[in-house]
């Protein structure tokens, strides 16, 4: 049986790392944002300043959140196209309450209740997109990359309707809050991302949810007989999955105090997969913590080639480029590291 | 005759008529020469990048970084010739944007054939990355500047019709490249050992490697000509349009994926057919028109064309959950006779 | 080339040949010969070799000692080209066929790619294709698809394009796995055709009543050692068996569990399931370990499976412990404390990737938790030492993945599962098919302990000495029904055998032509 041998390479490795309950990925991650930062720390005298690492935090929420809600799907084994849209749609129909509804009864709300229902508004929205996600792939059996790039579309169609093509602006200042304010030096927004990371981390971990989430996206055909619930399990994910994309929404909302169908649109799908990929995320398997981790690297990437390149022609373009790179020479870092295939 | 009409393209020919008569119904303009020759020209760069979606489809894989290619290679194909100071005509954009297509595509495949890479997350780092590339290596802005060979392009046309509402239109030449491309693409798959190894590589790919066929070269082969193809799209593109975008098609990557799953590529691979793809685009293209033309707002567009997705992924899905029911039980034919 | 001396007759030699993976003797000084025109069987348990000898004969493994002659050529390292000229030709378990594409291309395509061209000429293929079937006297449409074929027919393409190659040799791993009784005598049909036109079969299976009706000689092998080669016809299958496993089971021996009298753990009435059985009746006692085997086709599986609520039947009752119980979902089953072990229990009962410890757990997990569901590890790895020292699974650490175990080992895993949680009634599909002997009789023996410790246990098994070493009662069903009963006590292997395989005599209402290369009409296959 020559499956002894590769695992007998492993093995050692495998038991010294899992004494420290630290995952190797997460120790990789680790150090490359450690690496990143300080590369920019010693190039860029700005980098490391209060103002620029405020800045930072403040910005990779949004992002940090839908690779969240794109890493739940991919652990058990489907994807979720939809969650740059999911998020615009979700602070949409929050968006249009407020400023519809709002002039009508500003004077017999108080504001915080008035956004608190706005939020709602978002986070329901969140959940019917996650339903029908769900419904498609539990219920129909259509390929989750095909039904959610349908669904895409169609959230987007709805919003594009919904707003006649233009921005939405004019939102209570109390709004911005959640994306302005601090709590203790630390940004809501930031904190909030960290918040669900490890809430998701604890789920995925320590709870027979997570346990079996895991289970089924390894195997599912093993999952059902062994009396998991896959079609439960996969629907309340996709749903999970869609609520945190309109938790997403509410920060970008509030950070820009506007929203529009077209934000991020094309670059975030493919950044919240980079990241998951990045973070180590695959079926069955996958530590969410390592999605933060690969949040903050990017983050880090995007601001410090920005400061660098300031002043160069086209600098934000070259964070797009080193994305890319990044994510391939993780790719092949991945391929030595792994002896066994990921997928069958 | 049976498995004519049984057939996909059947279907979705017979919707795209259905769906156009029901437009020209609502608004009679519709139904005009005019109109062909726009959906047509509109259509026809998506159908070529179609071709190379279609390709890696069925092969069983997904790839999106063919809209950065394009873009990369129409664009820095202009940014050379200008600084060249190159006044002649498309000719010379084409032959060197497909050689960078072509180079583009050669990369890609050594990467995911190297290191055994899944071809789907390779080419996402891919649109990055070249999109990137563009941006910032070659250029971020659009670009006017045509070389004079090229201005006349866009007003190139087969066959000219004058339309009281539009003006002048016509049937573009570039038609000619579709059709060419088509058959060639459609030889590709019928007739030559690529071809027939796509589908096999889509069909199982261990049997494939077992029956000896060359999956590395298959794979290299197929993504080099998904750069070509979209290479040939992007400077048709921009031919049209009078101007060089850096970023290129970005964002139509899913809905030419989406147009040549609903032309009857599996996702899953080992299906697909160029008909297909075309009538897949164009009923699309026809949709995004059509609704203007029947009052509806443009804002509905997409709207309209993501509940059309809904409804075409879902068919096929619910048919193949009954099939699979009734599959279930391995019922031997004889022994029931006896 | 050197010429050995031996007669004209002799087409493949192999002599002292040895071969080990890392640490692990897999073949230990083996030689045998297989003639022309000669059907042989190897016979083995798995792990006793019989695998890896084929894939050294297919040249896909290089062997560490000894020598391979075929045709009287020398080969000290065997390629998998080299062997294919040679004219040997191995039919895989998926058959090496193309779902998606026609049979025509399947057929066709082989040759295509050995001449190297590029171009497709379709005239040429649909023209192979055709001459490919014709060999084998089949009459498939070329275009239909590859997909929306049974399983037999499948196999008979297999064998068409296998027999366009100039074809020495075949060998056949396995092959009537998959087949229902009419179509195995199909297909031993076809292989005595193959045989009178001067074509060898090496057939590798661990049915010994197909080997004795089809084979001139057979092999046995045992823990990489070939332990018998002899003439079949002057074999039976008690002497095979013992070979196979090395002892006698004297059934005296074994301390079956003893049936409880009293009211039955489990009753089903006139369960029936449109294409799949119909009209079962039966009951089963705490304690008490019930038998079901039937040919493919027989829907034992589908009871289970019904049993299981994986396919809910569509009438009759079920009732546990006296009390009526609808079973419509997997969950319903498990709730009334009904498992499942799998037949395929890589595909369907395992996490390969993931931890030992978390296969272990995986369905008492919601057990192991608080109410909100965290997980209480503490409790999980008591739970999984438990288990690991009760069912003796060797591994340096249960954090490893289950795939790094062994197949005995593996399926002990599977077995735990289940066993960790409180079960009344398990449901066991072939559970030692693959597994080396070894094993096998710890899984017996565990599989009888169940039984004694208040469990009802259904055994679904083909393996009749299996049936034979752990059953108190064995159900009989073909097609659909159950046939007959018997009492253990009161039977014995070679009758249950005969009723097994009773009704594939009767000849079929095929009238088949004898396969000729030059044969231009084809009949009809059914």
């Amino acid at each position: 049986m020559s499956k002894q041998s590769t695992f007998t390479k492993n093995k050692r490795s495998h038991k010294f790392l899992s004494r420290f309950h630290i995952e190797s990925r997460i120790l990789l991650l680790l150090g490359a944002f450690v690496f990143i930062a300080a590369f920019f720390s010693i190039i860029e005298k700005h980098f490391l300043t209060p103002r620029s690492i405020s800045s930072m935090a403040f910005q990779c929420p949004e992002i940090g959140l839908m690779a969240l809600g794109m890493a739940i799907t991919i652990i058990i084994g489907g994807i979720n196209l939809s969650v740059n849209d999911t998020a615009n749609l979700s602070a949409l129909m929050a968006g249009l309450f407020l400023v519809k509804l709002v002039p009508f009864t500003a004077d017999y709300m108080s504001p915080f209740i008035i956004i608190g229902i706005a939020i709602l508004i978002a986070l329901v929205t969140g959940l019917l997109c996650g339903v029908l996600n769900g419904v498609l792939v539990v219920y129909i059996g259509v390929p989750p990359i095909l039904a959610t790039l349908a669904t895409l579309t169609l959230y987007r169609g709805i919003s594009v309707v919904v707003t006649g093509g233009k921005t939405l602006t004019g939102f209570p200042e109390q709004l911005s809050a959640i994306g302005h304010q601090t709590a203790v030096g630390i940004p809501i927004s930031f904190i909030i991302l960290v918040a669900m990371g490890v809430l998701m981390y604890m789920i995925f971990k320590h709870t027979t949810f997570g346990f079996k989430a895991r289970m089924l996206g390894t195997n599912p055909t093993a999952a059902k007989f062994s009396g998991i619930n896959t079609k439960s399990i996969t629907m309340k994910i996709y749903i999970l999955s869609s609520i945190l994309c309109a938790i997403a929404g509410i920060i970008v909302m509030s950070r820009n105090n506007s929203v529009a169908y077209e934000y991020g649109t094309q670059t975030y799908i493919l950044l919240t997969l980079l990241i998951s990929v990045l973070g180590g995320i695959s079926p069955g398997f996958g530590n969410l913590i390592g999605v933060l981790f690969a949040t903050f690297i990017m983050q880090v990437l995007s601001t410090g080639f920005h400061m660098l390149l300031l002043g160069v022609r086209g600098s934000s373009f070259f964070k797009d480029f080193s994305w890319g790179v990044l994510l391939i020479v993780f790719l092949i870092i991945d391929y030595f590291m792994q002896h066994k295939k990921r997928t069958v | 005759m049976k498995k004519l009409v049984n057939s996909r393209e059947f279907v979705l020919f017979l919707i795209l008529v259905l769906v156009s008569v029901a437009i020209s119904i609502k608004s009679p303009s519709f139904f005009s020469a005019s109109t062909l020759f726009d959906i047509i020209r509109s259509s026809l760069v998506y159908c070529i990048m179609a071709f190379g979606v279609l390709m890696v489809l069925i092969s069983g894989n997904v790839d999106i970084s063919f809209v950065a290619i394009a873009a990369m290679t129409s664009y820095s194909t202009h940014m050379l010739l200008l600084k060249l100071a190159y006044t002649g005509g498309i000719t010379l954009y084409f032959v060197i944007a497909i050689s960078m297509g072509l180079l583009a595509g050669l990369l890609m495949g050594f990467i995911v054939i190297q290191f055994n890479l899944p071809i789907f997350y390779v080419s996402i780092g891919y649109w990055t990355l070249v999109y990137g590339f563009n941006l910032f290596f070659i250029g971020a802005t659009m670009n006017f500047d045509l070389p004079e060979g090229m201005v006349g392009y866009y007003a190139r046309f087969l066959v000219k019709v004058r339309n009281p509402v539009v003006g002048e239109t016509g049937l573009h030449i570039s038609v000619i490249y579709l059709v060419v491309i088509a058959v060639f693409i459609w030889w590709l798959l019928k007739y030559t050992i690529f071809g027939r190894g796509l589908y096999a590589i889509g069909g199982n790919r261990e049997v494939a490697i077992r029956t000896g066929y060359n999956v590395k070269g298959i794979t290299y082969t197929m993504l080099a000509l998904v750069g070509i193809l979209a290479a040939i799209a992007g400077v048709i593109q921009s031919g049209y349009s009078r101007f060089f975008n850096p970023v290129l098609f970005m964002g139509k990557e899913l809905d030419v994926i989406a147009a040549v799953v609903i032309g009857g590529a599996s996702i899953t691979g080992g299906r697909g057919t160029v008909l297909g793809s075309v009538l897949g685009v164009m009923l699309i293209e026809v949709l995004n028109r059509g609704l203007i033309f029947a009052g509806i707002p443009a804002e509905w567009q997409k709207l309209v064309v993501g509940l059309v997705l809904i409804i075409f992924i879902s068919i096929p899905a619910i048919a193949e959950q009954r099939a699979k029911r009734s599959r279930y039980v391995v019922v031997p034919k004889e022994d029931k006779e006896e | 080339m050197i010429l050995k001396d031996r007669t004209v007759e002799e087409l493949l030699s192999v002599k002292n040949v040895s071969k080990h993976f890392a640490g692990v003797i897999a073949l230990d000084d083996v030689s045998f010969t297989i003639n022309r025109g000669e059907i042989r069987c190897i016979v083995g348990e798995n792990g006793s070799g019989k695998s890896t000898m084929i894939k050294i004969i297919a040249g896909i493994y290089p062997p560490d000692e000894g020598d391979i002659y075929i045709n009287g050529h020398y080969y000290k390292r065997l390629t998998p080209i080299a062997s294919i000229h040679e004219g040997i030709q191995v039919i895989y378990q998926d058959f090496s066929l193309f779902p998606n594409l026609t049979v025509a291309e399947n057929i066709g395509i082989n040759q295509l790619i050995s001449s190297g061209k590029k171009i497709i000429n379709w005239k040429e293929i649909y023209k192979t294709a055709k001459e490919g079937l014709s060999k084998v006297n089949a009459d498939i449409p070329l275009d239909a698809t590859m997909e929306k074929l049974s399983t037999a027919d499948r196999q008979i393409i297999a064998i068409a394009k296998v027999l366009l190659e100039d074809v020495k040799l075949i060998i056949m791993d396995e092959p009537t796995t998959a087949l229902t009784q009419r179509e195995i005598q199909y297909l031993f049909k076809t292989i005595k055709d193959l045989k009178e036109q001067g074509i060898s079969i090496l057939f590798v299976s661990h049915k010994l009543n197909e080997v004795k009706e089809i084979s001139d000689r057979t092999l046995i092998f045992r823990n990489g050692k070939k332990v018998l080669d002899r003439e079949t016809k002057s074999l039976d299958i008690k002497t095979m068996e013992y070979y196979m496993t090395g002892r006698e089971i004297d059934t005296s021996l074994i301390a079956y569990s003893k049936v409880e009298k009293g009211p039955p753990l489990l009753k089903v009435e006139n369960l029936t399931l449109s294409h799949g059985f119909s009209d079962v009746s039966f009951e089963l006692r705490p304690k008490e370990v019930l038998g079901i085997t039937g040919l493919l086709g027989s829907g034992r599986t589908e009871l289970a499976f019904s049993l299981f609520g994986e396919m809910p039947a569509d009438s009759g009752k079920i009732y546990i412990e006296g009390k009526e119980v609808f079973i419509i979902r997997i969950q319903d089953a498990i709730r009334h404390g009904i498992g499942y072990v799998p037949e395929d229990r890589i595909g369907e009962g395992l996490f390969l990737e993931q931890p030992i410890a978390d296969n272990i757990v995986v369905r008492l997990i919601d057990r192991l938790a608080s109410k909100i569901g965290l997980v209480k590890d503490r409790a999980k790895q008591e739970v999984v030492e438990e288990w690991i020292k009760k069912l003796d699974i060797k591994t340096p650490s249960s954090e490893n993945p289950a795939g790094s175990l062994s197949g005995g080992n593996q399926q002990r895993l599977v077995l735990s599962k289940w066993l960790a949680s409180n079960l009344k009634i398990l449901i066991l599909n072939g559970p030692t098919v693959g597994v080396d002997v070894g094993s096998k009789v710890a899984i017996h023996s565990l599989i009888r302990d169940l039984a004694k410790q208040g469990m009802g246990i259904i055994l679904i098994s083909d393996d009749i000495p299996e049936l034979m070493w752990t059953c108190n009662r064995i159900l009989l069903m073909r097609k659909g029904r159950i046939v007959e009963e018997f009492q253990r006590e009161q039977t014995n292997k070679e009758e249950l055998y005969e009723h097994l395989v009773a009704n594939n005599k009767h000849s079929s209402t095929i009238n088949r032509v004898k396969i000729n290369s030059k044969c231009k009409d084809s009949r009809r296959m059914r």
